[in-house]
C-alpha cells in the first residue's frame, strides 16, 4: 500500500494505519533522536512523543515533500527542544547514573563478561567526551553533523529537512567537522593516543 | 602533502573515498606527522563511538506505546467531549425554562396596561355622571 494512501486512510479516521508509519519508522526516528541526546531512555521518550506529534499534525502534512523528510524535521525540533529544556541536567544527572551506575544498563557500556572493566571506563570516557564535542557545537551544525554521520543522509536530503541549500549544508558540516577536529584532538581528550 | 590538506582529506580517507595515489599520500603523511595521526586517531575513535550509537535499537514496545497512546488520547478528547455534552444539557435546560419565565412574565405585563385602562381612576368616577339619572326625567315625573 502507497505510504500516501495509507495517510489518507488515517486522516479518514483509521487510526490503526499508523502502526504502519511507526513501525517503518521507529528506528529512523530513534537513531535521529539518539544522536541528539545520546541516553537510550531519553531518545525513546523522544521518539514515542515524536509519533504522538507526527499523528496529531498529520492534518498539516501538504504530501508535497517526502514523509521521510517531515518525520525528520519533526525529530529533529522535537530534539533540539528536548535539549533546550534540559541542557542544565547533563552535568549533574551524568555525574549521578556514574555513581548510581546506571550507566551499566545502557547498551553503550554493557559489557560481555569477558570484557576488560579498564575498556569499559575508556568507552564510557571516549562516548562521554564525543557527547560534549558535539553539544558544543551550534544548532545547525549539530543537526547536519547527526543527519550526517547517524542518519547516512545525502546533503541533498538534509538541505531539505533544514529548508536551506546544499552549498549550505556543505559549509555547516566542513565548519563542524574542523569544530570536531579540534574538540577531539585537544591535548586532554581521551581520544588523543599519548 | 602538508597538514591541512591532510586533515581536509581524513574523512574521505577514512571512507576509502580518495583515489589510490591520494590514498598512499595521506597515509605515508599519516606515517610521519603525530599531530595529524592524534586527529586521525581521535576521528577513528568518534567514529566508533557514532556507530554504536546508531546500532543501539529502539524500545520494541515502541509501536504498541505509541498506539496505547494515540487511543487514549481519542478516548480522552471524546470523553472531554461527552463530559461537555453532559455539563451543557441541564444549563441549557435550566436556561430556557428561565427565559421561558423570564418571557411569560413580560408577556403578562404588557397585557396589564391595556386591562387597567377599561378600569375608571376614582376621580374620574367622581364626575362621570353617565350613570346618574337625568334630571330631565326627574323633572317630568
Amino acid at each position: 500500500m502507497e505510504e500516501f494512501e495509507i495517510i489518507s486512510d488515517i486522516l479518514k479516521g483509521d487510526k490503526e494505519k499508523f502502526r504502519f508509519i511507526v513501525e517503518k519508522y521507529q528506528q529512523m526516528v530513534f537513531r535521529t533522536c539518539m544522536g541528539f541526546v545520546h541516553d537510550k531512555d531519553d531518545a525513546d521518550d523522544l521518539t514515542q512523543e515524536v509519533f504522538i506529534k507526527a499523528y496529531q499534525s498529520l492534518p498539516k502534512f501538504k504530501m508535497e515533500s517526502a514523509f521521510s523528510t517531515w518525520l525528520y524535521r519533526i525529530s529533529v525540533n522535537a530534539s533540539l527542544n528536548k535539549i533546550r529544556k534540559t541542557s542544565g541536567r547533563s552535568f549533574f544527572q551524568r555525574l549521578g547514573s556514574v555513581f548510581s551506575g546506571e550507566d551499566k544498563n545502557d547498551p553503550l557500556f554493557s559489557a560481555s563478561d569477558m570484557e576488560d572493566p579498564e575498556n569499559i571506563l575508556i568507552r564510557q570516557e571516549h562516548f562521554h567526551w564525543l557527547q560534549k564535542a558535539l553539544d558544543s557545537l551550534p544548532g545547525k551544525q549539530r543537526t547536519a553533523i547527526i543527519l550526517s554521520k547517524y542518519d547516512d543522509l545525502p546533503q541533498k536530503e538534509i538541505a531539505e529537512i533544514m529548508d536551506i541549500t546544499e552549498g549550505a549544508v556543505e559549509a555547516l558540516l566542513q565548519r563542524a567537522k574542523k569544530n570536531l577536529r579540534t574538540r577531539l584532538s585537544d591535548s586532554d581528550s581521551p581520544f588523543v593516543v599519548k | 602533502m602538508n597538514c591541512q590538506l591532510c586533515q581536509k582529506n581524513l574523512d574521505a580517507y577514512q571512507e576509502g573515498r580518495l583515489p589510490s595515489d591520494m590514498m598512499t599520500q595521506v597515509e605515508s603523511h599519516l606515517e610521519t606527522c603525530d599531530s595529524c595521526k592524534r586527529i586521525y586517531n581521535a576521528q577513528l575513535l568518534a567514529g566508533r563511538v557514532i556507530i554504536t550509537e546508531k546500532e543501539t535499537d529502539a524500545n520494541p514496545f515502541l509501536v504498541t506505546r505509541v498506539m496505547a497512546m494515540i487511543e487514549n488520547m481519542e478516548n480522552t478528547g471524546h470523553e472531554k467531549e461527552s463530559l461537555r455534552i453532559r455539563l451543557l444539557r441541564p444549563a441549557l435546560v435550566t436556561v430556557s425554562l428561565a427565559a421561558a419565565v423570564f418571557f411569560g412574565i413580560m408577556l403578562g405585563n404588557l397585557s396589564r396596561p391595556a386591562r387597567n385602562a377599561d378600569k375608571i381612576p376614582v376621580e374620574l368616577a367622581l364626575i362621570n355622571d353617565a350613570s346618574l339619572e337625568s334630571v330631565d326625567i326627574l323633572s317630568n315625573e
